[in-house]
């Protein structure tokens, strides 16, 4: 499965779920208002020593931000060229060390373990008569719809250079969600044929549980 | 609302007789896609242990083995397996009848091998770990344990159609249907399927054009248009096809006869 | 919900994770902004789907990203996506989703291609950047002004989108109808 989970056994790895989902929602609010520089550098520092803490290579999970590199960093130009470049600095602290402690829960969380930790949100689900099994199935069938989509495409652009010599063109767009809804149209049936996103309502005590 | 939903599903499927023979019975149905008549007039009575069925395409073959699942009821006429009648048993009846499509690819609906295999389970009402566990006793059990955590998609066509067959097996059903199952399947892939559909217990009722697959059967139905045109042994009904497909084949056509 | 539900929610969630990691169509516009083509996503599950369907369509994709799972242009994903300085036109998504596919049921007596470039003009962009800029603006301590400022190089690759979407729903209407949920 794709995810940023970093495989370890750290004390962070060790913490419930549920709890670093708590305590960094605790922490995002707390810190939002801050605007000391020394504060901030603290608890950047503190976040860094954290990465540090998860074993090898825990520091150079800090790449997480990366991609955002370009777009903080004209966050700072705008702030130095139009007001005060210390505050820019404390803008930027801010929002790395905020960053950096989601990604700490991300890479030290287990997806299922994620799944676990929210699924009470989804409870509220069974008044309406809707099954909590549903957000779980969903979150199974995009990461099994999403490789086959790229394939999809990948054989239309085939098809397409085949017969015109251009690599790409957005016309395929069309034609590629015809294909795929087709194929997602297979999938629903196939659902339907083994009894459907609800299951059956009573355990089948005939065949539970399988044994050798 | 879904507490009185499931007592009443419940209800209803305690009317299905896993012992019922004949187990379907069709009364002139008829059904309508899309202003569409893609069947009319069928009437049967099925309790064979192996029933073939064969047809061009576009015949509505495909159509009729989905009454027998539920992923279509009929539009005129009655259609009961199992004693039930498939319009109140409808969400229930997959767990009697199974059904094996004609490509692997539409079936799967899962990332992974033992995902899909434990589907079956907790469909049934296994708790997540169980169904896991469960899942890997039974690939184990047909010599597949080292496919468990391989993705899909990295199959090979008869392995997918392997883990297909097998991720409805899991459910026990009492009859299983197949559309054409072994259509994408190499020679020897096919002799393989073949021999694993051939040793089940269950009610086998299967589609398909590689008529050599019907020979041992009990009763083959030849589909045409929509109807049943022919319905007895494979001794009567296969060289019939054949023949009804030899003499069309050399008299020239237009693009409309395809 | 029925099962056919489900699948289309999960498929329109899909093909917003599979467009954000389809190098080959990022536009490259004036300016050199790279442009992916994840809000096409949002546009097509609005337009598609119907508002509550498309909405939960683009729930979905994003609390898978929440999970951890990278799917987000360039790789990015987990929780703290939602601390950075775009979160407000990351969770503005949904909500241009709904938006969008409110607009194709308003209009269904127009024809599918205006109705669905206007959807996907209102919903994928006037919606996600007014949510987006107050939210950069505030996440960053910036003005309003600058935080638009520096938001809009991204509007010409959205333009393209907008077209992109317009046609693809017009195609789909042609050639599959009963997908084009917005509208039956």
């Amino acid at each position: 499965m794709i995810s940023l989970y970093l495989p370890g056994a750290s004390w962070c790895h060790r913490l419930p779920a549920r709890l670093k989902l708590i305590l960094l929602a605790v922490v995002s609010m707390a810190v939002f208002p801050v605007q000391d520089f020394w504060i901030l550098s603290a608890l950047l520092a503190l976040t860094l020593l954290a990465y540090s803490s998860l074993g090898k290579g825990g520091l150079q999970q800090v790449k997480a931000l990366r991609p955002m590199g370009a777009m903080l960093a004209i966050i700072f130009l705008l702030h130095a060229v139009t007001g005060d470049w210390r505050e820019g600095v404390v803008t930027i602290e801010r929002l790395t060390a905020l960053i950096l402690l989601a990604n700490l829960v991300t890479i030290t969380t287990r997806m299922d373990d994620m799944m676990e930790a929210v699924m009470p949100l989804f409870a509220p689900l069974s008044w309406l008569g809707l099954s909590p099994r549903k957000p779980a199935l969903a979150v199974t069938l995009v990461l099994r719809f999403a490789p086959v989509l790229l394939s999809v495409y990948s054989s239309l652009r085939e098809a397409y250079q085949s017969r015109s010599g251009k690599r790409t063109s957005w016309r395929l767009m069309g034609p590629f969600m015809l294909q795929a809804l087709a194929m997602a149209d297979n999938v629903a049936e196939a659902l339907t044929a083994r009894g459907g996103a609800e299951g059956f309502g009573a355990r089948d005590t005939s065949v539970l549980p399988v044994r050798n | 609302m879904a507490f009185f939903r499931k007592r009443q599903e419940n209800a209803q499927a305690s009317s299905f007789n896993p012992d019922a023979d004949p187990y379907a019975v069709l009364e002139n149905v008829g059904l309508e896609m899309t202003g569409h008549q893609v069947l009319q007039d069928i009437s049967l009575k099925l309790s064979e242990r192996r029933i073939g069925i064969v047809g061009l395409n576009g015949s509505g073959k495909s159509s009729l083995i989905r009454l027998l699942n539920g992923l279509r009821l009929p539009t005129s006429g009655d259609v009961r397996v199992f004693g039930a009648d498939t319009k109140t048993v409808q969400r229930d009846l997959p767990r009697y009848v199974g059904f094996v499509f004609q490509n692997p690819d539409h079936q799967a609906i899962f990332p992974t091998v033992e995902e899909e295999i434990a589907f079956g389970l907790t469909q049934l009402g296994a708790s997540k770990t169980e169904a896991v566990s469960g899942a890997r006793v039974f690939l184990e059990r047909h010599g597949c344990a080292h496919l468990g955590p391989k993705p899909f998609a990295d199959l090979s066509e008869g392995q997918k159609q392997l883990i297909c067959i097998l991720a409805v097996l899991v459910m026990k059903p009492k009859l299983l249907v197949l559309d054409e199952p072994m259509s994408s399947l190499d020679g020897l892939a096919t002799r393989r399927i073949q021999n694993l559909i051939a040793a089940l217990d269950q009610r086998i009722i299967m589609i398909s054009h590689d008529l050599s697959l019907l020979t041992s059967y009990d009763r083959v139905l030849w589909m045409e248009g929509g109807r049943l045109r022919m319905d007895g042994s494979p001794q009567d009904v296969l060289p019939a096809y054949e023949a009804d497909i030899s003499a069309r084949a050399d008299i020239p056509v237009d693009g409309d006869a395809f | 919900m029925n099962d056919r539900t489900l699948v289309q929610i999960a498929f329109y969630a899909a093909l917003t994770a599979a467009l954000g990691l389809l190098p080959k169509l990022a536009i490259p516009v004036a300016g050199g902004v790279p442009v992916t083509a994840q809000t096409l996503g949002i546009m097509l599950a609005g337009v598609m789907l119907g508002p509550v369907r498309g909405a939960l369509a683009i729930l979905l994709f994003l609390f898978l990203v929440a999970l951890g799972a990278p799917l987000l242009a360039g790789g990015r994903g987990g929780l703290g996506v939602f601390q950075s300085p775009g979160a407000g036109f990351i969770l503005a998504w949904p909500i241009g989703a709904f938006v969008a596919g409110l607009i194709m049921q308003k209009t269904a007596s127009w024809r599918v291609l205006p109705a669905a470039a206007l959807a996907a003009t209102v919903g994928g962009i006037g919606v996600v950047y007014l949510f987006g800029i107050p939210g950069l603006a505030y996440l960053a301590d910036m003005s309003l002004a600058k935080a638009a400022t520096g938001s809009a190089v991204f509007i010409p690759g959205d333009a393209i989108k907008v077209v992109v979407a317009a046609v693809v729903a017009e195609t789909v209407a042609r050639g599959l109808p009963r997908a084009l949920l917005s509208r039956s």
